[in-house]
């Protein structure tokens, strides 16, 4: 997995890349949470992430979960419809802000 | 379904207990489906199936050895339009009883892999492992 991240303001942009398996999640937290920490708006760009397994969706509960704490929030943007698709079958899709 | 994956096949691939080894399982898994000509869709349910299996091996059978060198082994076989996947590993005997994926509407961190497992799949069994084997999972799917 590799990520870019840019910051406008206090929204920080965070595209991921590649395959979000167990093997990187921890990586991954490290990526977004800071940023959810800081009380950022956190808009992650999962365009180009054509696989997630549960653990990946762990990491976007854990996320939104987080920001809510923090009063801010986690918008998914651009999500592939293979991710889609295994959100769809957690039935998350109402549960985290898609765009 | 194709002519192919009608045709009785079979190919078991070993692989180290480690989070590392997941991306290998999806690529092995990609390539027997892809000689299966098993369509996109499907293909994509029965690799996170199957990655999620073996994600709970890494997870949870070998739980207090992470730095293991053991192997793991994926068996995929389709006979007669029936798609079935062995997992044999060596770990922590699991207790078929307490593999349980949490409430769906109780949305939290966790629990969702055995969920996708059934979901997807058509039956989840234990089986007794046979030596040097401790466990034995099988997963099936009518295609």
């Amino acid at each position: 997995m590799s990520y870019k991240v840019t910051e406008d303001g206090n929204i920080a942009t965070i595209h991921l890349d590649g395959e979000i398996d167990m093997d990187v999640t921890e990586k991954a937290k490290e990526v977004i949470f800071p940023h959810i920490e800081a009380g950022k708006e956190v808009h992650l760009n999962l365009s180009n992430v054509q696989y997630m397994d549960s653990s990946g969706i762990s990491v976007l509960i854990e996320s939104h979960q987080k920001a809510l704490e923090k009063n801010t929030k986690v918008i998914i943007k651009d999500v592939s419809k293979s991710v889609l698709k295994v959100i769809m079958m957690a039935k998350l899709e109402q549960i985290l802000n898609l765009e | 379904m194709s002519e192919t994956a009608q045709s009785n096949h079979t190919e078991k691939k070993d692989f180290l207990v480690r989070s590392s080894s997941l991306k290998d399982v999806r690529t092995f898994c990609r390539e027997v489906f892809e000689k299966l000509q098993i369509e996109q869709n499907l293909k994509d349910e029965l690799v996170l199936a199957i990655a999620e299996a073996a994600q709970n091996i890494v997870k949870h059978a070998y739980k207090d050895d992470p730095q293991t060198d053991d192997k793991m082994v994926v068996q995929i076989s389709c006979k007669d339009n029936k798609l079935q996947i062995g997992f044999y590993d060596m770990g922590t005997p699991v207790d078929p009883n307490k593999v349980k994926h949490r409430e769906i509407d109780n949305v939290k961190p966790g629990g969702l892999g055995t969920f996708f497992i059934q979901e997807i799949m058509d039956a989840v069994e234990f089986k007794d492992g046979k030596k040097p084997w401790i466990n034995h999972l099988v997963l099936t799917k009518q295609l």
